[in-house]
């Protein structure tokens, strides 16, 4: 730390090995799902040297029974169309409401209260929409992956509306304003320059969003439940029953479903890191 | 009259994006929350038929012990949670965003607990609590670890909260760099000739210029905190003698699975009221802060 | 300028309804062409394998009907879904517990009692049916199909080894634990961080010592928990002597792997989980026997209820026969034998079925009908009571027991507010049903 702003250039050492040190933390956990992932329900113990012995075999046996057993291509999918979809909608959407009502925000206490409305539904808890979306989505005949996706960018919208409108919070109207003074409208304005700047915040939505469409298991579950229909998740509860759980293709499993999610992150990091955009207005 | 004619134009496209989108909010979230709201006066279970109870379901909430456990669990450990969290995943930002060897390799290795499912990561630590910590405690003769923290009724809440930041952290940490990352180079140079480093550089350069990120951090950390389920699923199922019962693993439980549907939906009703006072609250304050600098 | 902003909310509507157009139309349910089509869902997922195969089977030799079969996964959530969308399948096959109860209170089952199968279904798993009800119906309202037995699990070469007897008195199994502890071996294992294994014991030593018929003398006012409960709740906590230290620290799957490991002699739980500990120790030698919580072998009884019965829904009368022609199908001896190999449970109905030899020590009191249900089948979910067994049996103050007993009775007047109500009403008005009632 102590030269740190005179030799910017060169690395800072103890930091990167302390940073390096704390992958532990990530990595342990990360190799008990792996080895219980090769393992067969034979080889689990209950004591701590057989918890984190290598398996006996490093078989793919477990992966390609979890792929049969979740069909895993099909459910792979619906996961993926289910995820695009919304993160694409949402980002479009989502983005839009955010600078609309972010923008009008500054004096007008109608869009400050429809701001908070929306931003309030963060807190519902979804249990209490369940049995009334439940009904309603069958009877506009939308209990399908399309009400899924329907119903995802309207549960994010809070969130993601907040994440849009306070980074342009930090955006100067400067370069809109230029813009107006050239002719260009409001929605070409948006489009040609707002939405290119807000590139990070796309990328911190789209990880969010994808994330919790990914992972989530409540509402496909009701909302598409005999269609014949499976996400990953959906399929992944095939593990686990009350009376018996196979660990070992569960987390086979689960391994396999991080895969695409890991990869999407990737490519992500790398809108994060370059769409750095503070500068260009300054 | 060229000006007035963009303004215009810029207030009827707003108008003309807010409007679907309220009404689509509206038709997805308000209205079923309407329904939801009618059914706390009722003794509705989720299907069948149901009678009209008055008042009866608040009545009982507010002299339910469960009930009062379960705010009580959840509020401790959101608040908990959400210091460490922000504690953490700061000094990892600020580290992740320092000159340092393979960054991108780390911030990539930092990130992965997000992309694991809550329910996923439940498995992994329940095992890691029953097993590995107790034979650690074990051997190295440490009182407090050598038995399952998750079967102690005093001790469990810490394991969820050691899970809960272990997941989140992942996330507030990515905000915080995009958050650093709009800290102009020059706002530390200009510092540098002022002689200010360290942590009042910090606390003086850095910090006011990321507080936006800060209050979205603290919003998403009080959303996942507070509604917290998965954590609580996957570790104890509400155990042990029922001192780890989140609200919404309440609502959920007894709500669905269980025949409650309207005493629980009166439980979320006051639930959502009660946090959206909090949170307005809070962005009261913060946006005042965020004014005074 | 306005064609701009049109644009702006033709955006939003475009993305909807190419979205809409994409997908929706998918996965509608298929129309059967000019068959009868007979869905049923049931909740027990593991048996997909052996359903599979008899859906396929019936759909083979039958041109007229077409049967559906669903084994999907949280089938409870799924099916109170498709009610809320009044999307009701023909069948549905779940346990014997208070979501039938739920059900059929809730006026969604139909009366089937002029099915002919009834007839060769053992008495007792149809009084087990009459049981759950909350006021006595007329009609029987689901056909019992598979029942699960719960009692203690033995490794049977450990006790071979030592020779131990099986004990058919309290005495004689505190002895017998007393026995395998000195000989260095734990006797019992127990995985209560899964709360609901609490309930395994428990419902185990109800059977010999509650009436089986308590809650509805509950509810009907004629009786209370703390009388009726006392010596069951005694007798669960005195096990914790002989289980491993913490037993709130290991879930269900670490109790059926140290069972499986030979870490214990035995384990209070039921056949269900035998198919768990096989999969860790697929060739161990398990059998088991009931638990003798009375110290009259007479009283002691096999804690068994109906795993999965059968019920139609209301609303399906003009449906019947194929309904019922499903049913008889699904009654065959072969199918039955189909089943029972796959998930080792018991039938209910009569006949020569080979049971599962891990039922051996069970087998005279399946035989004899020396059976009772499970208590907890009258348990409302909410009420969490393997909750409050795990926190009684963590309770270490020395009135535990008293602190148990009035909570359950005072929890179960809170939970079941609605339904007392209803019951009590109902007797008021035909008292001549209780006494009826309290003979059963």
């Amino acid at each position: 730390m102590r030269k740190k702003n005179k030799a910017a250039r060169t690395v800072n050492w103890p930091v990167t090995i302390l940073l390096i040190l704390g992958c532990v933390t990530i990595f342990f956990p990360l190799y008990m799902a792996v080895i219980i992932a090769f393992k067969q329900p034979s080889e689990m113990t209950n004591d701590i040297a057989g918890a984190l012995a290598f398996p006996a075999s490093w078989s793919f046996a477990n992966f390609a029974e979890a792929m049969r057993v979740t069909d895993f291509w099909r459910s792979l999918g619906n996961s993926l169309l289910l995820t695009v979809t919304t993160v694409v909608l949402s980002v479009i959407i989502h983005g839009l409401g955010g600078y609309a009502i972010g923008r009008s925000m500054k004096g007008s206490k109608l869009y400050n209260l429809a701001y908070l409305y929306i931003v309030s539904g963060m807190f519902v808890p979804f249990a209490i929409l369940m049995m009334p979306l439940v009904k309603q989505t069958a009877q506009m005949g939308i209990a399908n992956r399309f009400g899924v996706i329907l119903l995802y960018t309207v549960f994010f919208m809070p969130l993601n509306l907040m994440l849009y409108r306070g980074y342009l919070t930090n955006i100067p109207l400067a370069l809109e304003e230029a813009a107006r003074v050239d002719g260009a409208t409001t929605w070409k304005t948006y489009w040609s320059i707002v939405f290119p700047i807000m590139k990070p915040m796309h990328a911190t939505v789209a990880v969010l969003t994808a994330m919790s469409t990914w992972n989530d298991v409540m509402t496909p579950l009701v909302i598409m439940s005999g269609t014949g229909q499976n996400t990953l998740p959906l399929a992944q509860l095939n593990f686990q029953t009350q009376f018996g759980t196979n660990y070992n293709l569960a987390f086979a499993s689960y391994l396999l479903a991080l895969i695409p999610i890991l990869l999407f992150y990737i490519v992500c990091q790398k809108q994060i890191l370059n769409g750095v955009v503070n500068g260009a207005v300054k | 009259m060229k000006l007035s004619k963009g303004a215009q134009d810029r207030k009827r496209t707003f108008m003309l994006i807010t409007i679907p989108i309220l009404a689509l909010f509206f038709c997805f979230n308000t209205l079923p929350l309407i329904k939801g709201f009618m059914y706390s006066f009722t003794n509705f279970k989720g299907y069948g038929s149901y009678d009209w109870v008055g008042l009866r379901n608040y009545q009982d909430l507010f002299t339910d012990a469960r009930v009062g456990k379960s705010y009580w669990f959840t509020f401790k450990y959101a608040l908990v949670s959400t210091i460490i969290t922000n504690v953490i995943s700061l000094i990892l930002a600020l580290g992740l965003n320092s000159k340092i060897k393979g960054k991108s390799v780390l911030r990539g290795i930092y990130f992965i607990p997000n992309v694991l499912g809550g329910l996923v990561i439940g498995y992994i630590f329940s095992f890691i609590f029953t097993y590995v910590l107790p034979a650690v405690g074990q051997s190295l003769g440490i009182e407090a670890l050598s038995s399952s923290m998750l079967s102690s009724t005093s001790k469990a809440w810490i394991a969820i909260v050691i899970v809960g930041c272990w997941q989140a952290i992942a996330m507030n940490t990515i905000i915080y760099i995009s958050g650093l990352q709009t800290v102009p180079e020059d706002v530390y140079e200009a510092g540098a000739i002022d002689g200010v480093s360290g942590w009042k550089q910090f606390k003086s350069l850095t910090f006011p210029l990321i507080i936006p990120f800060f209050s979205i951090n603290m919003v998403l950390c009080m959303k996942n905190f507070l509604m917290v389920f998965d954590q609580v699923m996957a570790l104890t199922k509400g155990g042990p003698s029922q001192s780890t019962e989140s609200i919404s693993y309440l609502i959920y439980n007894n709500g669905m699975s269980g025949g409650q549907f309207g005493f629980q939906s009166a439980n979320a009703f006051v639930f959502f009221v009660l946090i959206v006072v909090i949170s307005v609250a809070q962005t009261t304050i913060t946006n005042r802060k965020e004014e005074q600098l | 300028m306005k064609r701009h902003t049109r644009k702006a909310v033709g955006f939003l509507a475009l993305g909807m309804t190419a979205a809409a157009a994409l997908i929706s139309g998918c996965g509608q349910k298929d129309e059967a062409n000019g068959k009868t089509v007979v869905e049923i869902v049931h909740y027990k997922p593991e048996a997909v394998k052996a359903f599979e195969a008899l859906e396929e089977k019936f759909n083979a030799t039958h041109d007229d009907i077409q049967l559906v079969i669903e084994s999907p996964n949280d089938a409870m959530t799924i099916l109170k879904t498709r009610f809320i969308r009044e999307d009701y399948p023909e069948i549905i096959g779940i346990g014997g517990d208070i979501n039938y109860s739920n059900f059929l209170d809730a006026d969604m089952l139909m009366d089937i009692s002029d099915y002919e199968g009834l007839k060769d279904i053992k008495e007792s798993y149809l009084r087990t049916d009459k049981e759950l009800e909350f006021i006595p119906y007329d009609g029987v309202y689901a056909v019992p199909y598979m029942a699960n037995a719960a009692g203690v699990l033995y490794n049977k070469d450990i006790f071979e080894e030592h020779g131990w007897e099986i004990p058919t008195t309290l005495d004689e199994f505190y002895a017998l634990c007393e026995d395998i502890q000195a000989e260095g071996i734990q006797p019992l294992y127990f995985g209560f961080k899964d709360t609901w294994t609490c309930l395994a014991p428990w419902n185990a030593i109800c059977v010999d010592l509650a009436p089986s018929d308590i809650c509805s003398q509950v509810n009907a006012g004629t009786a209370k928990f703390s009388d009726a409960y006392r010596p069951v709740a005694e007798i669960t906590k005195s096990l914790l002597q002989y289980a491993q230290p913490d037993p709130y620290a290991y879930s269900y799957n670490d109790a059926c792997t140290a069972f499986a490991r030979g870490e214990s002699a035995m384990y209070v739980i039921g056949s269900y989980a035998v198919p768990q500990i096989k999969s860790v120790n697929p060739d161990m030698n398990i059998d088991s026997f009931v638990f003798p919580a009375s110290n009259n072998p007479e009283e002691n009884l096999l804690n068994s209820g109906n795993d999965l019965q059968w019920s139609v829904m209301a609303g399906y009368e003009d449906k019947k026969e194929a309904i019922y022609e499903v049913l008889d199908f699904l009654y065959e001896d072969e199918n039955i034998q189909t089943y029972l190999d796959d998930q080792n449970a018991v039938p209910c109905k009569q006949g020569d079925f080979t049971l599962p030899s891990m039922l051996d020590g069970m087998k005279e009191y399946i035989e004899n009908d020396k059976m009772a249900d499970y208590q907890d089948h009258h348990y409302p979910s909410e009420m969490a009571v393997d909750a409050m067994i795990q926190t009684f049996l963590m309770d270490e103050s020395e009135n535990s027991v008293d602190t148990f007993l009035t909570k359950f009775d005072t929890e179960w007047v809170r939970y079941n507010r609605d339904l007392i109500a209803k019951v009590q009403k109902f007797y008021a008005e035909n008292p001549e049903k209780l006494t009826e009632g309290g003979d059963e």
